[in-house]
């Protein structure tokens, strides 16, 4: 299974948080987060788009689809995930209005209780319950800490792997 | 086998058919039902564009392609309730089949639906492209198919 990227979207629309990976790490572990810049050559028809753009194209998505799913099977029916030919894209909403965002490469089953898991054992426990983290994330603020990163890192390495 | 709903969008976005099979899903006015096409119309078209930078195809572009690939946008979408499955035609019709999420061989439906919507629609000599379709045979054809399988 190959993790491509993650986000997290605070209740005020924002991306709080972006995390891409390479699919095939470099060996260096430092080094396998870094952000997926092979020369797009392909310029014509794929525009490379700056992290912020998919940040706000996958809001986009994720916001319309939860709410034609919750137009047409009422409030309680909730979004888990959509496939297409190349990836797939898992969705976690928590009860405050947190939106998870996976994107995996689609023979991936449903990641609902792994992105329920990152939120719980991680954001909660590295973001928010640190004290000197502020309560709003505007920009990102707090969120991309030391202990997060290096959970994050783990459980996608050893859990989804 | 329980299949909700069928609706087809143009490919300009617009829904020209929509026929519900099964009670289950909320009971939308055509109006709603219209900005449900066109809401996914535009979401179809941004997932073709939200691929991972590692997937997209490295070609040359001093060389072009008779036949390049093209990614393909949302083909199965899951909720708690209901799964979506989306069936995009060469010339850019979408066909969206509503049903339950344990639903096994949708492709195959939507595939037999198809048919029947060549057969039924394409053939029509009434029928003008992109319109709304109002094919007896096709409601009649639709109605044998699905309803006997379920």
């Amino acid at each position: 299974m190959v993790v491509y990227s993650f986000y997290i979207f605070d209740r005020h629309t924002e991306c709080i948080y972006t995390k891409r990976w390479t699919p095939r790490p470099i060996s260096n572990s430092t080094k396998a987060a870094t952000i997926a810049s092979n020369g797009d050559s392909n310029a014509s028809r794929h525009k490379a788009l700056s992290k912020e753009d998919d940040a706000k194209l996958i809001f986009g998505v994720v916001f319309s689809l939860r709410n034609l799913v919750q137009r047409l099977a009422g409030e309680d029916n909730s979004f888990i995930s959509y496939r297409t030919g190349e990836y797939k894209l898992h969705y976690y909403e928590t009860p405050t209005r947190m939106k998870f965002v996976m994107l995996t490469d689609t023979k991936t089953n449903n990641l609902r209780v792994a992105l329920h898991q990152i939120w719980a054992s991680l954001y909660v426990e590295y973001v928010v319950k640190n004290p000197l983290s502020p309560v709003e994330h505007a920009g990102g603020v707090g969120v991309a800490n030391e202990l997060f990163e290096q959970g994050l890192e783990r459980f996608v390495g050893t859990v989804l792997a | 086998m329980v299949v909700f709903a069928l609706l087809i969008i143009n490919k300009a976005g617009g829904l020209v058919y929509n026929r519900e099979f099964h009670t289950g899903l909320a009971k939308l006015s055509s109006n709603d039902l219209l900005i449900l096409a066109g809401t996914f119309h535009g979401v179809h078209a941004i997932t073709r564009s939200l691929i991972p930078s590692s997937l997209k195809p490295i070609s040359n572009p001093g060389t072009p392609q008779n036949f390049p690939q093209r990614p393909s946008g949302l083909e199965v979408l899951e909720s708690s309730h209901f799964r979506l499955t989306c069936f995009q035609t060469l010339t850019g019709t979408k066909f969206l089949l509503f049903t339950e999420p344990a639903q096994p061989n949708v492709d195959s439906v939507i595939k037999r639906i198809y048919e029947l919507y060549t057969d039924f629609v394409m053939k029509n000599p009434f029928y003008t492209v992109e319109m709304p379709i109002r094919c007896q045979k096709f409601d009649a054809g639709l109605d044998a198919f699905v309803r006997v399988k379920s």
